[in-house]
Parts: C-alpha cells; sequence; structure tokens
C-alpha cells in the first residue's frame, strides 16, 4: 500500500483556540493551549483518519466500532496466523455483547475445582444455571472472526509489522505509522492512534505512555490419552500454593483436544520453571501419560500505564494494563476497552466529520471506562492482595469458595461483568465467614512456623 | 551449560532439592526438550531484566512450537513419593472418633493434628487425590475450641496490660492534677485518650505492627494510585 498523500499537508488550518480562563487564573502557569470539540473545523471532503495498531480483541474491536462509526480505519496485525498463548477462557456476557458465534466455542466449562495448599478441594459450579459456563476457545479462531468481521464493516486489513510511530511536532500534523510490509517500509499518516498491540506495545513506546509491572504466565500444553481427558471434559482446575506459585495460581484449563498446564508469577519470574514442576507434580496422576505439544510464555500487565491517553493517541486492551488482579482476566476488557474507545471517537468526531483532540478522548473514552471499571479492577487487587499472600490466606480463600452464596456472586460477577445483587444478611454472614476463617487459617498458620521439625518428620 | 549434557539421573534446573519426589520426572531429561529450554535458561541467567527474559520467551514459543513434542509425562516411579499417612485421617478428613478424650471430642489434638498435615504438605506438596478428597476445613472445629485456645489468653495478656496502663495513667494524671478517676472519665480530652489507648493496644502489639500497619496502607493505596496516574499528567 503506497503512503496516502494526507489532505492536511497542504491546508495551513491551525484550527486551536486558547482557553482564555487559564491565562487569567493562574500567572505562574505556563500558556495552555488546548482544542476543545466545539472549536475543532470539519473536515471538508474526507473522513477522520484512524490507524489502531494490533488485530487482537482489542483492536478489532476498535476498528469495527471505528469503522461503523464512519470513521476511516485501518487495521495493523503482523501475524493473522499466530496462536496467542492465553488461557482462552471468556465470560458469557461477551458471547452476547460481541455476538460470537457459538460454534466458535470449543469447550463449555461449568465445573471449576479450586484446590488448596493442603489439598482441601472444592467444586465451583454448583451454583450455574443450565445456561451457563465459562467458554474456552482457541485465540487464533477467535482472533481472526473478530477481524474478518470488522472487515466486513469497511477496515482496511494491513498484514505488516509497524516499526514506529512518528508524533507530531504541533498539533494539527498528522500521526505517521511506519510500517514494512514484503520487506519494504513504507508509512501512513493519519489523525488518530488506536494502540492495542499488547504488552510489549510500541504505541506506548512512542509516546513515552510508561512502564508497569509484568507477571509471566506460562503453560505447557499436554495431550492426554482418552480415559484422563474425560476428566477435563468440562471441568477447569485451579491451585493455589507456595509450591505453585507465590503469588499467583496455577491451572489445568481444558483446550479443544487437550489441556494446558500452567502457573504464573510476578515477583518471582526466575523460578518459573520451578513452579511450573510444582504444578505438574501436584496435578501427576491426572496427566500421566500425556504429551507436551506446546510450551509458551507471555507477560501479563499488572496495571495500567501511568499514560493511557497522549495527544491524539490512545491506549486499550493489554497495551493500556487492562488486566485484573486476581483471576487474570484480559480478553473480555480488551474487546470492551476497545469498542469503548472506538464508539468514543466516533462520538466525539461527530461519525469521522470533525477533528478530534486529547480531550476528547479522556472525557469520552477514559472517564468513561474508570468510572465503569475502576471498582471490579479495585476489588480484585484487594482480593489478590488478601487470599493470595499466604499459604493460610490460601486455606481460607478455598474454604470460603465452598459456600454456595460465595460461589453464586462470584459466578455472577463475572460471567455478567455486573456487581451481583446479594441481600444484606447474607452479605454481612459472607463478610463474618470471611473474618473468621482468614483467623482460623493465620492461626494454624502461626501454629504451623512454630512447630518442631522433628515431630513433623514421624509422619513419614 | 555443562550440566546439559549428563541425562537421566540429574535434573537440569532446580536448585532447591528438598523436595523429595523430584527424581520422578525424568521427562525433562529427553533430548528434544533440553535444547529448548537451554537456549531459555541461557537467557535467564544471561539478562538480570526480566522483560528481556519474557521477549525471548515469548518469540520462542511463537516460533519452536514443534520443540517439547512427544515428551511424554510419566510417573513411573511413584514410589519415591512420601505421601502423608496417619492413622487418624481417614479418606480426606480427621477421623473425630479417634480424638476422644473423656467422652468429648479433644479438640486441641484436632487442631495439631491438622497444623502437622498442613506443615507436612508445605515441605511436601501431594497431588489431589480424586478417590478422596480432602474434605476438611477449619470450620469443622467449633468456635469455642479456637476462643479457649487462642483467643482467650492473649485477651488475658491485653486486658492486663491495658489495665495497669490505665491504673498508672488514671494515678500520674490525678496527682498532676487533682482530678479523680470519675470525675476524669467526665473530661472529652481523657475520653479521647482512653480511646486511643484501647485502639493502641489492640492494633499495635509488638513494634513491628507499627512497620506492618504503615506497609498495609501504602499496598492498599497503590493500585489506586496506578490507576489515578494517568489523570496525574492532565494536572501538570
Amino acid at each position: 500500500m503506497a503512503a496516502i498523500a494526507h489532505p492536511l499537508h497542504s491546508l495551513t488550518v491551525t484550527f486551536k483556540t486558547q482557553n482564555p480562563s487559564s491565562i487569567r487564573s493562574s500567572p505562574t502557569s505556563k500558556l495552555t493551549i488546548s482544542a476543545t470539540s466545539t472549536t475543532n473545523k470539519h473536515f471538508s471532503g474526507r473522513s477522520l483518519t484512524a490507524a489502531v495498531i494490533g488485530g487482537g480483541p482489542a483492536g478489532s474491536s476498535t476498528a469495527e466500532a471505528l469503522a461503523s462509526g464512519g470513521v476511516e480505519t485501518y487495521l495493523f496485525e503482523r501475524s493473522p496466523t499466530g496462536a496467542k498463548p492465553c488461557g482462552g477462557a471468556i465470560p458469557l456476557c461477551m458471547l452476547d455483547e460481541f455476538s460470537i458465534p457459538p460454534d466458535l466455542i470449543d469447550r463449555k466449562v461449568t465445573h471449576m475445582k479450586i484446590i488448596s495448599p493442603s489439598n482441601l478441594t472444592v467444586d465451583f459450579g454448583k451454583t450455574l444455571k443450565s445456561g451457563e459456563f465459562i467458554s474456552m476457545l482457541r485465540r487464533e479462531v477467535l482472533d481472526s472472526y473478530l477481524r474478518s468481521r470488522a472487515e466486513s464493516k469497511g477496515v482496511t486489513l494491513v498484514k505488516a509489522l509497524v516499526t514506529n510511530l512518528e508524533v507530531p511536532t504541533s498539533s494539527n500534523q498528522p500521526y505517521i505509522v511506519h510500517y514494512t510490509v514484503d520487506n519494504r517500509i513504507k508509512h501512513l499518516p493519519v489523525d488518530v492512534v488506536v494502540g492495542a498491540d499488547g504488552a510489549n506495545s510500541r504505541v506506548a513506546k512512542s509516546i513515552h505512555a510508561g512502564d508497569y509491572a509484568c507477571a509471566i504466565a506460562f503453560q505447557e500444553r499436554i495431550k492426554l490419552p482418552e480415559d484422563k481427558m474425560e476428566y477435563y471434559t468440562n471441568l477447569a482446575e485451579m491451585y493455589v500454593g507456595d509450591d505453585v506459585s507465590p503469588d499467583f495460581y496455577a491451572w489445568v484449563f481444558p483446550k479443544c483436544d487437550h489441556v494446558a498446564v500452567g502457573t504464573g508469577t510476578v515477583r518471582s519470574k526466575r523460578d518459573i520453571k520451578q513452579y511450573q514442576q510444582g504444578i505438574r507434580s501436584r496435578v501427576l496422576p491426572k496427566i500421566a501419560g500425556g504429551k507436551v505439544i506446546k510450551v509458551e510464555a507471555h507477560p501479563i500487565p499488572e496495571h495500567p500505564r501511568p499514560v493511557r491517553v497522549r495527544g491524539r493517541v490512545a491506549l486499550v486492551g493489554d497495551a493500556a494494563g487492562y488486566v485484573t488482579k486476581c483471576s487474570g482476566e484480559g480478553i473480555y476488557f480488551a474487546a470492551k476497552s476497545g469498542r469503548m474507545c472506538g464508539e468514543a471517537i466516533v462520538r466525539a468526531s461527530e461519525g469521522g466529520r470533525k477533528m478530534i483532540g486529547e480531550n476528547d478522548l479522556k472525557r469520552e473514552y477514559l472517564k468513561q471506562w474508570d468510572s465503569k471499571y475502576i471498582t471490579t479492577f479495585r476489588f480484585l487487587d484487594l482480593l489478590q492482595h488478601v487470599f493470595y499472600g499466604s499459604n493460610a490466606a490460601r486455606e481460607a480463600l478455598v474454604e470460603l469458595c465452598g459456600d454456595e452464596y460465595v460461589q453464586r456472586m462470584t459466578f455472577e460477577s463475572y460471567l455478567y461483568k455486573k456487581l451481583a445483587k446479594g441481600n444484606g444478611w447474607d452479605d454481612f454472614k459472607m463478610v463474618s465467614s470471611t473474618i473468621g476463617s482468614l483467623i482460623r487459617c493465620n492461626i494454624v498458620g502461626k501454629e504451623m512456623g512454630s512447630i518442631d521439625p522433628s515431630v513433623v518428620a514421624k509422619f513419614v | 551449560m555443562a550440566f546439559f549434557s549428563s541425562t537421566t539421573t540429574h535434573l537440569p534446573y532446580f536448585s532447591s532439592s528438598s523436595k523429595t519426589h523430584f527424581p520422578i520426572n525424568p521427562f525433562f531429561s529427553l533430548k528434544p526438550q533440553i535444547q529448548h529450554f537451554a537456549s531459555v535458561r541461557a537467557t535467564e541467567n544471561g539478562s538480570g531484566a526480566a522483560i528481556a527474559v519474557e521477549e525471548k520467551k515469548d518469540s520462542e514459543a511463537t516460533e519452536e512450537d514443534s520443540l517439547g513434542n512427544g515428551a511424554p509425562v510419566t510417573g513411573a516411579v511413584e514410589e519415591l513419593v512420601v505421601k502423608f499417612e496417619d492413622p487418624k485421617w481417614v479418606s480426606g478428613t480427621w477421623d473425630l472418633k479417634q480424638f476422644q478424650k473423656g467422652g468429648a471430642t479433644d479438640w486441641d489434638a484436632v487442631i495439631d493434628a491438622e497444623v502437622k498435615r498442613r506443615k507436612w504438605l508445605e515441605d511436601n506438596p501431594e497431588s489431589s487425590n480424586n478417590d478422596f478428597p480432602v474434605v476438611f476445613d477449619t470450620s469443622v472445629i467449633p468456635w469455642w475450641a479456637w476462643m479457649k485456645r487462642f483467643h482467650l489468653p492473649e485477651a488475658e495478656l491485653l486486658n492486663g496490660r491495658a489495665a495497669m496502663v490505665g491504673f498508672f495513667m488514671a494515678y500520674f494524671v490525678d496527682s498532676l492534677t487533682g482530678v479523680g478517676l470519675v470525675d476524669q472519665m467526665g473530661n472529652f480530652f481523657c475520653k479521647t485518650l482512653l480511646f486511643v489507648a484501647v485502639a493502641g493496644v489492640l492494633l499495635i502489639r509488638k513494634n513491628e505492627d507499627i512497620d506492618t500497619l504503615k506497609k498495609l496502607i501504602d499496598e492498599t493505596t497503590f493500585y489506586d494510585k496506578q490507576w489515578q496516574a494517568t489523570w496525574q499528567d492532565e494536572k501538570k
């Protein structure tokens, strides 16, 4: 695709008005020149152009929302056929909100087992109704479906590697996307850029968005013999304990015809292999006789980047850091943030007819996103702090999960991404049993610390 | 990476040899897998930065999915695994009938047994058993057993300390101001001091608790600060 001659290059319009109040109010602050949507000029003869870098769930959703709203969109994806290392679990609400056809789903998980360090096993899923399940999909299947749907809405798909994003020095110049296709370097000037290029986002680097702490998720895909695979037909397992992860959990997720056994950690990345060995030992009788068909690892952001919007560039999905703590869920939030960002740009530009500015992005996208989901993220962060910190806390967590009310609340919040409606009395009981379990398990933990090792050895 | 040239008996990369059941995993020594892990291990040792490790792993994972092929997961040498065994631990739970003392269940002994079991499992993690899943959790033990054993002695200690401090403070204030105990209680400032003293005794029992509380406050607000960081930019 040849470089497109950008109409803005020929225009000499600098339609940004000074905000008078900023001059008068603080004599010591420097002059702030801000472009508000009311003062942006309407385009004549063309619509707003946008480049979405990264064609995963976030990028495809952004591109689809933009194109449906009348913005000229280019979606860049470097490897459309790649299979991303990922848990691959999506909640029910995503199937509805993003119209995912049911034949894409490999497995419907209706049972979950959560296993404590002392092997206390709790069956999650007693409260699920018949139509409720966690969908397991292959990322390559989901991603290519979302991309092709975006393409059908009018998005131009560009199979290329984006090498650099040139940020303009003055605010009316376009952003230049430098990319390589067929060993040739090309560039594309656009008005708006959305970075959906994941944890190692190049767009984030170009706008100096800052860094974030990452967890590493490591998993092995194991093909099991038929009888062992039957156990995992619609069951996923979660293991907690210091032997499998110091600050996260290890999992066995069923996929289309094999299981993914993996673990993750934030603070002990060097020891990830040790933790993987730990989870394999814990699951050994259930996976004995299986063959490892793939080994993969991926970084998972732990919190949002310090800057998520700068100029006319916005970050969505993993690039922005929208992964919840505690469960490590990212697919739904990536797609949702992409859609919200795309819709925000369409709204602010009035269907692609006007230029937009940083304030538009912040007001329409960031503010909406934060107000909608910050409580969810904060709550899951609190849960991670309280329950993933020590073996004693993990025992308490598993104990609590045995309670039906807790299970119902958890699943409803996860599947529908809405704060589940409970009644006050049950909430109070849940809180007091939480405190009770934590106290009891911490007492046992403290006693464990003061125990004489020779006494324990007698059990051999 | 000299140790990769040795084969079956030597496990490649785990330094913690305290876990007794490591030798049962011979699959790690199969040739095709060693090369893959060798190259990843080289990166881990060479670069200190975690980001570099992840990037390498990421590219390795996507390009080399033919490695690791056909490496079977075997548990052939399971006899080496030492499982937790105790006559009182029956099919996934403690048999309370074996803990009888004078006609009633000796809950203290149950607590001790559970502590030992969890300690054992912490040092020697075991695979979960499908036939006899563990169903024992701490809520089986009644609340008064916990109170009697753990809460009451500490409550006695704290109340004793509070009483001693309270008596001395009341005497001290009386000697300075001449205000007796009953009149002290009527004063708002004294009531505030009393409240602070009670809260202090509850929250801060050792010197380390002050640091713990500070860290707790920091941790609770840290995540929120990261979310709000993008809005701070506006104010600069």
